[in-house]
C-alpha cells in the first residue's frame, strides 16, 4: 500500500487523540488519548523511513518515543493514583490545588 | 495480496479502537478498545517492513502500558462516600458532555487543517524512493543504538530509571502520622 494512505491513517489517530485529550473529564480517559498521539507521531516516523529515506534512523526515533511513552504512563498513573488518595477524584477540573 | 488485506485490517482496527476509545462511556472498555488500536498499529508496523518495533510495541504497549492503564482504572474505580464534590462535579466521571466534545472537534479540525496544508508543502518537496526488499532490521537497529545513536540511549535508560524511582515515590502509602 502507498506512502499516503499510512499517512491518512496517522493523521486520523492523531486528530482522534487530539479530540480524546479535549472532550474527556477522565483523567485517566485523558492519559488513553495521549497514547493514541504518541502512537501516530511514530508510525508517521516509521512511515517515512520505509518510503523516503530508507535509513534506520526511524525505526530508532520510533523505539525512544515508545519508551518515552512507557516512562510518561509510569509517571502520570503514578501521580493520578496520589490525585485519587488526596482527593478521592479524578475528574480533571477538581486539580485546582496549585490555584491561588 | 495479502499485503493489502493485512494493511485494510490494520489500519481498520487502529481507526475503529480509537473512535472508541474516546467515546465509548465505560473506562475499562476504553482501555480494551485502546489495545485494540494499539494491535492495528503494530500490524501497520508490519507492513512497514518493521518487524523490530512491531515486537516491541506489542511487549512495552499491549503487554505493559495498557495493564498500567487497566490497574489504574480499578484502582480508582470505588470512591467512597458521596459521588459528586461540593462544586456538583461528579468524582469519577465517564465522559465529557456535549461542549467539550463540541471543543474538542473544533480544535481538531483547525488541526486537522495545519496538517493538510504542512503536507501539502511536504509532499511538494519529498521525493519517494524506491521501496527496498525486504531485510530483518534488528541488527541494524541494535548497531545502530550503540553507534551514533549510543548518547540518546544511555540518556533513555537514565529517564526509564528516573521513572521508575519516581513513579514508586509518588504513589507509596500514605503516612498518617507526620
Amino acid at each position: 500500500m502507498g506512502f499516503y494512505s499510512y499517512l491518512v491513517v496517522s493523521t486520523i489517530l492523531f486528530v482522534l487523540g487530539v479530540i480524546g485529550v479535549l472532550a474527556r473529564k477522565n483523567i485517566i480517559a485523558i492519559l488513553l488519548s495521549l497514547e493514541l498521539i504518541l502512537n501516530a507521531a511514530a508510525l508517521n516516523f516509521v512511515t517515512y523511513t520505509r518510503f523516503v529515506n530508507n535509513n534506520i534512523d526511524g525505526h530508532v526515533f520510533a523505539l525512544f518515543i515508545i519508551i518515552v511513552a512507557a516512562a510518561e504512563a509510569a509517571v502520570g498513573l503514578a501521580i493520578v493514583l496520589r490525585f485519587f488518595q488526596i482527593r478521592e477524584t479524578i475528574h480533571v477540573d477538581d486539580a485546582t490545588q496549585l490555584q491561588g | 495480496m495479502f499485503d493489502k488485506i493485512l494493511f485494510i485490517s490494520s489500519a481498520l482496527a487502529t481507526i475503529v479502537g480509537a473512535v472508541l476509545t474516546i467515546s465509548v462511556k465505560n473506562i475499562m472498555h476504553a482501555a480494551v478498545f485502546l489495545l485494540l488500536s494499539l494491535l492495528g498499529v503494530a500490524g501497520l508496523y508490519l507492513t512497514l517492513g518493521a518487524d523490530f518495533v512491531a515486537v516491541i510495541q506489542l511487549v512495552v504497549y499491549v503487554g505493559g502500558v495498557v495493564v498500567l492503564m487497566v490497574f489504574a482504572v480499578m484502582l480508582t474505580a470505588g470512591s467512597s462516600g458521596q459521588k459528586a464534590n461540593r462544586f456538583g462535579l461528579v468524582k469519577i466521571p465517564t465522559m465529557g458532555n456535549f461542549r467539550t466534545y463540541t471543543i474538542g472537534i473544533v480544535f481538531a479540525a483547525l488541526v486537522l487543517m495545519t496538517i493538510i496544508k504542512l503536507y501539502t508543502n511536504v509532499f511538494a518537496m519529498s521525493r519517494l524512493a524506491q521501496i527496498p526488499a525486504y531485510s530483518p532490521t534488528v541488527s541494524k537497529i541494535g548497531i545502530s543504538l550503540v553507534g551514533t545513536h549510543v548518547l540518546a540511549f544511555e540518556i533513555s535508560s537514565v529517564l526509564l530509571l528516573g521513572a521508575l524511582v519516581g513513579a514508586a515515590i509518588v504513589s507509596r502509602p500514605r503516612r498518617e502520622n507526620r
